[in-house]
């Protein structure tokens, strides 16, 4: 198993590197076409790469203890989805994945009906993905094994470290750790290292487009797939995490700043605004030089979001510690910035296309303010997460900046893109038509001032979440009215509705995350929580509710862990409603705990309880409950935004020609 | 043109000259000193009340919890900051491993209030923000935990065996 899964990586490598080779070649020759033998030989490769990571994976699943990666990730009771997934639950492993991931997509970028890669992209894609290949293989093989020496040590290595060492399997696994035992581990991953990968390959045909001078439109129909498909795989991977991390709590809530969630934030940032402003070139021909910055500093701060993670350079709850990559990471992140600004400077001239603004309220207008506040986000964060690096370069001493920054800094930025999106659908191509749809904003703001001074008798006297609840109001009312507008006359409203997905689809993403500001709003304005001690029958109120503790239950259900519960009656206005058993793990042979949370989730909010203490003898526990209000909006509006995405991702790019926006805005009925 | 160009100077400035004041504005607020918990002790400059973000290997015996109040006391014994050092002894499991079992080292106590880390535990590594009061307790507002002993360097410590 060991050989098969080592050589077919290695051997994965090789023929990649031979395609490499080839089409170098080629290029000298001043052939860019890729070859038939090029494609050939990278499909082999990651047919290789795939029977690799397969090998790696029944290893795990079959205990294969031999292997130093499979003993420090699993265990005899994992159960088998867990030790499947352990690919990518440690630092050797997930280096692994991540390459087989960029091969994956090289693999489809070659075998799609409309294939984009030529000789010179290809070279760029192979060479990210030779690169981590390479680290892999020399640096963090995860194939390694487990030796013992005649002296009786332990040691670890892929080949024999030392003379008459002999492969010891006698190791027991230590499993995954249990914080990381969650059904988010199984699919937060995987999905955002898939959307990190598709960027590569909007990158790798935007560095052929500026090598080869070629300036024409075609390089934006022919990416917008990918990146609109990794965007909302990115986006889908960010929230996924956010999820996580508020189901377990152990992470530090549905977000912290954590300086990997925030390097993960950066690159969705600059894709988003690159897909308003791709937008904005064909619709305009305007903008094409900042549309390649975006493209390029994409992938960038993709490769610097997996150095802050792998590197350990700052304190994180998610960062792998202490790695010997940092160094080759670091020279990757600089080559490909000292690349992309060469080509960029080589190219500027040819790559003007002018940018006149009709007018300051035009969607044109709308989008660069977009841009300008995401563009400002990136600054934001990036120099929160560099602050540290840097002062600890020039001064000796890291000083930093606390997560106020990020609150304090960001929320302005925030509060203001949202309310760029709900006025978003007044905004038009021409001045015209914003008269027009100016009308139809009256109801909507009436209404959320409303809804605004009833929050503020009700609710909360918060200014800042009024302001926002008074924003997200207005734009989800705006929307609301806008479409029953569309509806009114029926003839045909479904046709016409489709023949307009790209729009709606946006609108649907603008709803997501306007719904995402609203839980957000719950979740920091609205929330509350109490905490106590009971014995059984003891009743905590909190606001409507009351927790009712019955009894604590001490099971061995899992052979790994004790499981401690303790029963819940949850009460609201006189009436049961629930049974909550929140708990702990407690996992005797590593003296550790995992708390395991319960609630009741409706749409109204969640009713969030943890067991922070108990005493088995004395029959008490400590139950920490919090009611929090909205929080559900924000996985609905992720799952919008994806779904919006989709939708606008199904509409052909040809049929967004520059005019055809107008002319469906000239049928909608007056 | 000229005009055009001069008009999209201005609005880059008045967006950029915006953009450096938020973030000079914010900065000041929430500057952190980086330090190890004998770089605070050292007193070379007094860092009492000041912002402060530090790490040490959390000594188990010290843990005080009461779940009532929410009050949470332990003791924090000096570990290295820099990665280097941390690479040459030989990992940071090792580290926190010496570390935990030296009472030569420098030691803090910390005072936290809140629910109680999952991860809090004998030769965890505690990653603390807060500030020095002037009876030499750390009064953390964050508490972070990671023990990397058991997760990835998972080897060294099963070579006795």
């Amino acid at each position: 198993m060991f050989y098969l899964g080592l050589i077919s990586f290695a051997a994965s490598m090789l023929v990649m590197l031979i395609a490499l080779i080839l089409t170098i070649f080629q290029l000298i020759k001043r052939q860019t076409i890729l070859t038939k033998l090029s494609i050939t030989l990278a499909s082999v490769s990651f047919g290789l790469h795939t029977l690799s990571i397969l090998t790696l994976m029944a290893m795990q699943v079959l205990q294969d203890y031999s292997i130093s990666y499979v003993v420090s990730v699993v265990n005899s009771v994992m159960p088998t989805i867990l030790k499947m997934t352990a690919v990518w639950g440690g630092q050797a492993g997930s280096l692994f994945f991540w390459g087989w991931t960029l091969n994956l997509v090289l693999f489809i970028s070659l075998h799609v009906r409309r294939q984009i890669q030529d000789g010179w992209s290809f070279l760029f894609t192979a060479l990210n993905l030779l690169f981590f290949g390479v680290l892999s293989l020399f640096a963090e093989n995860p194939f390694s094994r487990v030796w013992l020496t005649e002296a009786g040590n332990i040691l670890e290595g892929v080949f024999s470290p030392a003379a008459g060492a002999t492969v010891y399997g006698g190791l027991s696994g230590f499993g995954l750790n249990p914080l990381l035992r969650h059904w988010g581990m199984v699919i937060h991953p995987p999905i955002l290292y898939l959307g990190f990968a598709l960027f590569l390959v909007p990158f790798s045909v935007a560095i052929s487009y500026l090598i080869r001078g070629e300036t024409e439109e075609g390089l934006l129909g022919e990416t917008r797939l990918w990146l609109l498909s990794a965007w909302i795989l990115l986006t889908a991977g960010i929230v996924l995490g956010s999820w996580w991390s508020y189901d377990v709590l152990g992470w530090g809530g549905y977000w912290a700043w954590d300086p990997v969630e925030t390097a993960s934030l950066i690159p969705w940032f600059t894709s988003t605004g690159l897909l308003h402003s791709l937008l904005l070139q064909k619709q305009r021909k305007i903008f094409q030089r900042f549309n390649f910055v975006l493209i390029l500093l994409t992938y960038i701060l993709i490769i610097f979001s997996i150095l802050i993670t792998r590197a350990g350079l700052l304190n994180s709850v998610h960062a792998f510690g202490e790695s010997n990559i940092s160094l080759p990471l670091t020279l990757l992140t600089l080559t490909l910035v000292g690349v992309s600004v060469a080509l960029l400077a080589w190219r500027w001239r040819r790559l003007y296309s002018g940018w006149e603004l009709t007018s300051l309220v035009t969607r044109d207008a709308a989008f660069l303010y977009t841009n300008v506040i995401l563009i400002s986000l990136t600054i934001v964060c990036f120099y929160g997460l560099a602050y540290p690096l840097v002062t600890g370069v020039l001064t000796g001493t890291q000083i930093g900046l606390d997560r106020t920054f990020f609150d304090q800094a960001a929320t302005p930025l925030f509060i203001l893109l949202a309310a760029l999106m709900a006025v978003c659908p007044l905004s038009a191509w021409s001045v015209n038509a914003i008269r027009q749809l100016g009308k139809s904003a009256v109801i909507p703001l009436i209404l959320s001032i409303f809804l605004t001074a009833v929050s503020y008798f009700l609710l909360t006297k918060s200014w800042l979440a009024l302001l926002v609840l008074f924003v997200v109001g207005f734009g989800l009312l705006l929307m609301l009215a806008l479409t029953l507008r569309d509806f009114r006359s029926p003839h045909e409203a479904g046709k016409r509705w489709w023949g307009q997905r790209a729009r709606y689809g946006a609108w649907f993403v603008h709803t997501g995350v306007l719904l995402i500001a609203l839980g957000i709003v719950g979740m920091e304005a609205l929330s509350g929580s109490i905490q106590g001690t009971m014995i059984p029958g003891d009743k905590m109120p909190l606001r409507s509710y009351e927790v009712e503790f019955v009894q604590l239950t001490t099971e061995y259900e899992n052979p790994e862990y004790l499981t401690i519960e303790a029963e819940l009656v949850l009460w609201k206005d006189g009436k049961a409603v629930a049974k909550l058993y929140p708990g702990q793990h407690l996992y005797e042979n590593r003296g550790q705990y995992v708390s395991i949370p319960d609630k009741q989730s409706t749409l109204r909010g969640d009713f969030y309880t943890l067991l922070l203490d108990y005493n088995s003898m004395m029959g008490y526990v400590t139950i920490q409950a919090s009611d929090n209000p909205l929080v559900n909006f924000m996985w609905i509006g992720a799952l919008l935004m994806v779904l919006g995405a989709a939708l606008a991702a199904s509409m052909p790019w040809k049929s967004l020609q520059p005019g055809y926006i107008d002319e469906q805005e000239q049928e909608l009925p007056r | 043109m000229k005009k055009n160009n001069r008009k999209t100077l201005v609005a880059v400035l008045v967006i950029a000259v915006a953009l450096i004041a938020l973030l000079i504005a914010t900065t000041r607020s929430s500057t952190q000193y980086f330090l190890t918990v004998s770089e605070l002790q050292s007193g070379e400059t007094d860092m009492t009340g000041r912002n402060v973000r530090m790490s040490g290997v959390v000594l188990g015996d010290t843990i005080v919890y009461d779940p009532q109040t929410l009050d949470l006391t332990f003791e924090v014994a000096q570990i290295p900051g820099d990665h280097r050092v941390i690479n040459e002894m030989g990992g940071m499991a090792v580290v926190l491993e010496k570390a935990a079992a030296d009472p030569t080292l420098p030691r803090i106590t910390i005072h936290y209030n809140g629910v109680k880390p999952d991860l809090l535990k004998h030769e965890a590594q505690a990653i603390v923000s807060g500030s020095l009061d002037v009876n030499g307790i750390f009064q953390a507002k964050e508490l972070l935990l990671k023990c990397p002993s058991k997760y990835e360097s998972a080897l060294p410590s099963q070579a006795g065996n």
